[in-house]
């Protein structure tokens, strides 16, 4: 069995965001990188299945020099070998243009399974995976919580709004968004990482997947801003104890001590 | 003049709510509106959409689409799309939105912009407002030509509630074989704390670190003020609490008296599950984080210093 896992480098959660000096991103240098947290449950899930049953797994991701350590990382976790599309008009593409290339890559691996985040948490599109199962004319699912295989079908579990799940049945191969909490993702051994050094990492441009004349993007980012706050909260200031001291009058003037 | 198709959503027996969410953005562009209901019986739904700002509205009737299935959704959608021709198609950023809405923008090799909470049009290009990075920063998107698919967050504008003149028409939908099959709904089981019973909530963030941490700064406080944990969705994800603790969009809808935010940013799916609360308190290091715009009062920063003095002034007042 081949499983192909897309994962996307994005600005650490507790980076701090300045907006970049052309006005439609955010600045990046100076600030560190991880893996997007979905597309680490997408990764575990695929090597829970290596551990299993046995299976090739296969990271791919689209992005600058930097996304070499996410790729190295996913590597010592256990992933066997990695793609990395390394093009500035990739990068410079839109949803859609991103997902076509991303899409080359399933068409040339013809895995019998594809896995990627519910979304990315830097642009929150929640869309490449469903659009990278319809250009490589698979069936795709989305938010998963739980998925068991069994024959040609994969049985899982979407989750919906309030809770609510939905089981679905769906033939392989196919693409499942994965959603955060299904599996406890595991961290890369020393050993792994030692064994990582090995492993080969392939550097593909659109061109070289024949989808280089696909990508001019349809539609741009005009701006990014800091969010104008609507009603905001009244803030409690002073030294430690003055705030405490504050918020506990707060709390008994509401009858609640 | 600008065709929008808004594709709606049937859920409990009655057109969603959001759905008028997109009847609302689309009225405000002032386009030739086209709406899709589907269901396995959703005549009276088509109707009834009709009559409340849905335009022409295009109905599919198939046992295959009394339950969300993407194969088939998606050739509904596109039997739609067809018969209108449109330059913007807008769906529910929903667990159906964003399910079949990326899979039809491929299929058209259109523009799609997600989770948006604003769309304007200008001279025939769109302009769309999300935000990105959890919350944090705002993006403008722009279209320049070419149909464009987009998603709205539910709950971003009023639901429009007045009436109009619509028609409905039958169409015709040739649904093969799905690749997807709906086996069952399932809710989650009611287990051990229910919060939304709780009159006081104190819910801790990814920041909070550990269990341990949990129990040494969180638990304190909850228990003098005899309340309940609560906690975003990372600390359940990680196993620090169980599922019944997280609050938000995809656990519990609180509307406590009072709720203490601690190290939450204020994501969209947390304060949809909190934002009903009486009075809310957020404690978070960064002045920017979005909890700020939904708490009655703010504390800019750090929760392991400000908590404790919180619980021991608690303690001194109580006597
Ligand atoms: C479909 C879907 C459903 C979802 N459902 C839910 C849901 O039901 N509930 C939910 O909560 N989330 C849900 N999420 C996840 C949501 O989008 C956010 O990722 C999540 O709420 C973030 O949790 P957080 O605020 O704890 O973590 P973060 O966003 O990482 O925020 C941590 C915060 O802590 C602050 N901080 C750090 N250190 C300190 C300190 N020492 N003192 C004070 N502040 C500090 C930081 O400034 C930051 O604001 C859902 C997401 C999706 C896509
Ligand atoms: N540049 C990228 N390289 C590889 N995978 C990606 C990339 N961007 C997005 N993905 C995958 O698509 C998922 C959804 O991303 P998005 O549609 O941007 O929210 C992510 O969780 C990843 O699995």
């Amino acid at each position: 069995m081949k499983i192909l896992v897309y994962l996307k480098q994005v600005p650490h959660q507790d980076a701090r965001l300045d907006i970049s000096s052309d006005g439609t991103w955010i600045e990046e240098s100076n600030i560190k990188f991880e893996i997007n947290s979905y597309d680490t449950y997408a990764l575990e899930e695929a090597l829970k299945a290596k551990d299993s049953e046995g299976a090739e797994v296969v990271v791919v991701t689209a992005g600058q020099d930097r996304v070499t350590q996410a790729l190295r990382t996913a590597l010592g976790m256990g992933a066997d070998r990695a793609i990395h599309i390394k093009d500035e008009a990739v990068d410079a593409s839109d949803v859609l243009g991103v997902a076509k290339v991303l899409a080359a890559v399933a068409k040339e691996e013809s895995p019998d399974l594809i896995l990627t985040g519910l979304m990315s948490e830097d642009s929150g599109f929640a869309a490449i995976g469903p659009m990278i199962g319809e250009f490589a004319g698979i069936a795709s699912t989305t938010a998963v919580v739980g998925i068991e295989r069994e024959g040609g079908k994969l049985t899982v579990e979407r989750e919906l709004e309030g809770g609510n799940l939905e089981v679905v049945e769906i033939n392989t191969p196919c693409l499942v968004s994965v959603q955060t909490g299904i599996n406890q993702v595991r961290y890369a051994s020393l050993k792994g990482i030692m064994q990582a050094k090995k492993k080969t990492i392939d550097v593909k441009t659109a061109a070289d997947l024949g989808v280089g004349d696909a990508i001019s993007p349809k539609l741009t980012t005009e701006k990014v801003s800091v969010p104008v706050k609507g009603e905001t909260a009244e803030l409690v200031e002073g030294s430690t104890d003055e705030i405490a001291a504050k918020l506990a009058a707060k709390i008994k003037e509401l009858g609640l001590l | 003049m600008t065709k929008i198709l808004i594709v709606s959503e049937i859920q409990n027996g009655a057109i969603r709510e959001a759905t008028y969410e997109l009847v609302a953005i689309a009225q405000s562009m002032g386009g030739e509106i086209s709406s899709l209901v589907v269901g396995g019986d959703a005549a009276s739904d088509a109707e009834q959409m009709s009559q409340k700002g849905g335009g022409t509205v295009y109905v599919a009737n198939d046992a295959a689409l009394a339950n969300y299935n993407q194969d088939a959704y998606y050739a509904a959608v596109n039997a739609a799309v067809d018969a209108v021709g449109p330059d913007l198609v807008l769906f529910s950023h929903t667990s159906a939105g964003w399910d079949v809405a990326p899979r039809i923008a491929a299929k058209l090799d259109a523009g799609i912009v997600t989770d948006c909470f604003g769309i304007a049009e200008e001279g025939g290009n769109f302009s769309f407002s999300r935000r990105i990075f959890n919350g944090k920063m705002e993006q403008k998107v722009v279209s320049s030509g070419g149909p464009v698919v987009a998603t709205v967050q539910a709950g971003a504008v009023d639901a429009f509630d007045g009436s109009s003149e619509g028609s409905v028409t039958e169409l015709s939908v040739t649904i093969g074989d799905t690749r997807t099959t709906f086996i069952e709904n399932k809710s989650p089981e009611a287990q051990g704390v229910d919060l939304t019973k709780s009159d006081v909530i104190i819910a801790g963030g990814r920041s909070v670190g550990s269990p341990e941490k949990f129990e040494e700064v969180i638990n304190p406080l909850a228990g003098i003020l005899g309340g309940a944990v609560g906690a975003s969705r990372p600390v359940v994800d990680a196993g620090w609490l169980p599922h019944e603790c997280q609050v938000g969009s995809t656990g519990q809808i609180v509307a406590p008296k009072l709720y203490i935010a601690a190290g939450i940013s204020g994501a969209i799916q947390h304060t949809a599950g909190m934002k009903g609360s009486n009075f809310i308190i957020a404690i978070n290091k960064d002045a920017d984080a979005p909890i700020f715009e939904v708490a009655d009062l703010g504390v800019v920063g750090d929760l392991f210093e400000v908590v404790p003095a919180l619980t021991k002034a608690l303690e001194a007042a109580k006597g």
